[in-house]
């Protein structure tokens, strides 16, 4: 494939990369700074959202308006994040603008101006966020299950808590982000058309003399408990699921992914299979993988009627439980070309290159390449994978329902 | 970029338009059937039948279906509207052929009688799942009233009730007068071969028969009626606001696009500026759709019930202030960059260029550019979005909302 990969680290350690990309006029880039949910503080559950909001509202010499509107100038497109480490903010434009945009989204990293009028509406936004995430419980539900399945304060959740968000002030908040926007931590990412020398001497003189600090792994304590309910009188149950699988630094990654893709990778995958086409349980029925740097997991979602929660339930863990069992040939194969293609699919699109660089490099400490991952892929087998599975038997399972019906977790 | 076009002698017109540097390819087909092609007794058969088409054919099995599109890697779905059913798959370059004669074979599905029972249970459930989504809810509720008697308001998943009394022979009946060749189009876009995909839709569809097709296409300016509805297990203010829009034939549909990124884009909007900068509302929305012969403006808010008045009234402050004065010349502009911008990254992905391409020729019989649509955008004014704001009047609105007992 031929496929070049960039890199760059200033002095304070901040990382730099990119991905070019021949075929496409637009470019994305990402800024993950070291900020996410688990590395607040206790007590200020949600505060990365809020600063999120904040940062936006005014830096340097823009006041919040002249901000937007000179973001909105560019026809830039906005994206942003708040995930158990990082809160990431990005964007894709036209290449053209690019260089612009940095030196906007420089402002908004280095000098948010952080007023405490613009301080109030934020968190304002932020709770009602959290609100806003009872109705819609097929969200909430997944959030829910991360928090009780990784270890705390791992799985926090990146929505916040209103009790706590209420009580944050503009100090304290300003505090957080003095002391979590460390450049040493902050990993830039691009992809798509650019110049990679330009954007390294612009990237040198805005955050090359901005210092860093050594970044301290998060500390995990325990987790949560097995099984949640929280009462609904929705029309439907909500099924969260989470079990331990291997990181992305194991050995085994690649088998689990295969495994997981067996599992729900398409629409003749087992729980698609099993749970929808056959018994007509659900509607929106399946699992991914899932990981943060400290823990991995495969997470899975259902709905359905009160009266079928129990079974489907019931049947996911047995689809879970019956991996090991036997996994056919076809199967596999079936597995292995959808993970590829997808793969290749996903490579079409800068901001997806720009997210997948970033994110290879926070938890592998390299980025790999897309050749790497295929090549990957293709070297696992019915005994590799079988062979993972029944050397790492799914142990407990954490799940949380939100509904009009409790169930019971087996 | 080239264009293809071939009308078989059945009338199926199959279109694409080929891209050498992509790395994939898209293939679908966009049939012209939609809820409101239905009526009260087959409410729901629509999208039911969307479903139905995966269940296989005469000689494949559900399951061959799916093991048969997973074989090419695909990512393959379709969806349902109030217009158009479409089904679709992204593959690889080599698997597009293959994905071809699958979604080929299965516009003539087998519409067994097991198969629909059983997936009578999966319609029930997607029904009970999307009252779980007051977001969707409420859109659909606003549809029904605004457009009142006219067929668009009718609901794109029908209720448990006519999906519990459907036959299997209604929906054959449905499904004979809807997928005729002359009611579809077949458009392939990304990395292909022409000739070679061209000639396995054409081996397997000039059997396929032309029917005489009908479609109620008039415009609708909308009921303007408001009502509401409380439910107990909701924590936030849940509201629809529709008014009329132009059709998707209509030269002033960029024009009404720009408005409503002016009046309700997520980020720098009026909306974003009077509602959501300033915490009143969670989210404020406004999107324009446009259909066969009307269309619609249709906005979603969401904010705390305590917040309703106010943002009801700021609403109608925002829709007054730009019926008297209009927008200004900063906002098209930022609006135009936008929406320029949007366009062009999203066609960098033959997926989402067949999309375009698809709704092009069932809308206009006509092959658009990305180029076109570009220029078509530049060239809109001040003047043009003002008077459209005038003919459509945003203010005279249908209101839905859904919210916590009071």
């Amino acid at each position: 494939m031929g496929q070049r990969l960039d890199k760059h680290i200033l002095k304070n350690g901040m990382v730099l990369l990119g991905e070019p990309m021949e075929a496409v006029g637009s470019a994305a880039f990402e800024f993950m700074l070291p900020a996410g949910a688990a590395r607040l503080p206790e007590g200020c559950c949600g505060a990365a959202n809020v600063i999120t909001d904040w940062i936006f509202r005014g830096a340097g010499e823009r006041d919040s308006r002249r901000l937007s509107d000179e973001l909105d100038g560019l026809g830039l497109h906005r994206s942003g994040a708040v995930n158990s480490s990082h809160i990431t903010i990005g964007a894709v434009l036209e290449a053209g603008n690019l260089q612009q945009a940095i030196e906007l989204y420089a402002d908004v990293i280095l000098s948010a101006r952080l007023e405490d009028e613009q301080f109030e509406p934020a968190k304002q936004l932020a709770i009602e966020g959290v609100r806003a995430l009872d109705d819609d419980p097929r969200q909430k539900v997944m959030l829910k299950v991360q928090e009780q399945f990784y270890p705390s304060p791992l799985g926090r959740s990146s929505a916040g808590n209103i009790d706590e968000l209420t009580v944050l002030t503009a100090d304290k908040t300003r505090k957080i982000i003095k002391s979590n926007f460390n450049l040493s931590g902050t990993i830039f990412a691009m992809a798509g058309k650019y110049d990679f020398g330009v954007i390294v001497r612009q990237m040198e003189k805005l955050f090359g003399t901005g210092a860093g600090k050594s970044m301290r792994p998060i500390k995990a304590g325990s987790k949560a408990g097995k099984y949640t309910h929280l009462h609904n009188e929705g029309a439907q149950v909500h099924i969260g699921l989470m079990t331990e699988t291997v990181k992305p630094t194991d050995e085994d990654y690649y088998n689990a992914r295969v495994a997981v893709s067996v599992l729900s990778g398409g629409m003749s995958a087992r729980l698609f299979t099993e749970v929808r086409e056959k018994r007509g349980l659900c509607y929106a029925i399946g699992a991914r993988y899932h990981c943060l740097k400290e823990a991995a997991g495969i997470v899975c979602y259902a709905g359905t009627t009160p009266e079928k929660a129990q079974e489907t339930l019931d049947c996911i863990i047995g689809e879970f439980n019956r991996l090991a069992d036997g996994i056919s040939e076809d199967e596999i194969e079936r597995a292995k070309v959808g993970l590829k293609s997808s793969l290749i699919l996903q490579s079409e699109s800068s901001s997806s290159r720009a997210g997948a660089t970033a994110g290879d490099y926070y938890i592998l400490g390299r980025v790999r390449s897309l050749d790497e991952i295929k090549d990957k892929i293709e070297a696992t087998s019915v005994d590799s994978v079988l062979g993972f599975l029944r050397n790492n038997k799914f142990g407990e399972f954490t799940a949380v329902t939100i509904g009009p019906r409790e169930i019971a977790v087996k | 970029m080239e264009f293809k076009k071939k009308k078989l002698a059945n009338g199926l017109a199959v279109v694409g338009e080929v891209n050498k540097s992509a790395k994939s390819a898209a293939v679908g087909f966009f049939v012209r059937a939609g809820s409101r092609d239905e009526n009260e007794q087959i409410s729901g058969v629509s999208h039911f039948l969307e479903h139905m088409v995966f269940k296989g054919t005469e000689k494949l099995s559900t399951f061959e279906v799916n093991e048969a599109f997973d074989r090419t890697g695909a990512q393959f779905n379709a969806s349902t509207s109030e217009e158009n059913t479409v089904f679709y798959a992204a593959v690889l370059p080599e698997y597009l052929a293959e994905a071809t004669k699958l979604w080929t074979e299965l516009m003539r599905p087998a519409l067994r009688e097991k198969d629909f029972d059983i997936e009578k249970n999966v319609i029930k459930e997607e029904i009970a799942m999307h009252k779980d989504m007051p977001s969707y809810d409420v859109m659909e509720r606003c549809r029904k009233l605004h457009f009142d008697a006219h067929p668009c308001g009718n609901s794109v998943l029908g209720s448990e009730e006519s999906i519990g009394n459907m036959t299997a022979e209604q929906m054959r009946g449905y499904f004979g007068r809807r997928y005729a060749p002359n009611n579809m189009t077949l458009a392939f876009a990304g990395n292909f071969n022409w000739e070679e995909v061209c000639s396995v839709a054409e081996s397997l569809c000039e059997k396929w028969q032309r029917q005489r097709v009908t479609r109620l296409a008039k415009d609708w300016r909308g009921s303007k009626k408001k009502e509401g509805i409380e439910k107990a297990n909701l924590s936030c203010e849940h509201i629809c606001l529709m008014s009329a829009g132009v059709s998707a034939a209509d030269p002033r549909r960029f024009a009404a696009s720009l408005a409503a990124v002016i009046i309700g884009a997520d980020v720098g909007s009026r909306f974003f500026w009077e509602l959501v900068d300033k915490a009143i509302a969670e989210t404020a929305a406004m999107q324009f759709e446009a259909m066969e012969g009307t269309g619609i403006l249709c906005s979603y808010i969401c904010c705390p019930d305590k917040n309703t008045g106010q943002v009801l009234d700021t609403v109608r402050d925002i829709f007054g202030n730009l019926s008297q004065n209009g927008i200004t010349e900063d906002e098209l502009r930022k609006a135009k960059n936008k929406m320029l911008s949007a366009l062009v990254i999203k066609n960098e992905l033959p997926m989402e260029r067949l999309v375009d391409l698809g709704s092009n020729w069932t809308y206009l019989q006509q092959y658009r550019t990305v180029e076109d649509d570009i220029s078509a955008i530049k060239a809109v004014t001040v003047n043009d979005v003002n008077l459209l704001i005038k003919q459509l009047e945003p203010a005279n609105f249908t209101q839905f909302s859904i919210g916590p007992t009071r």
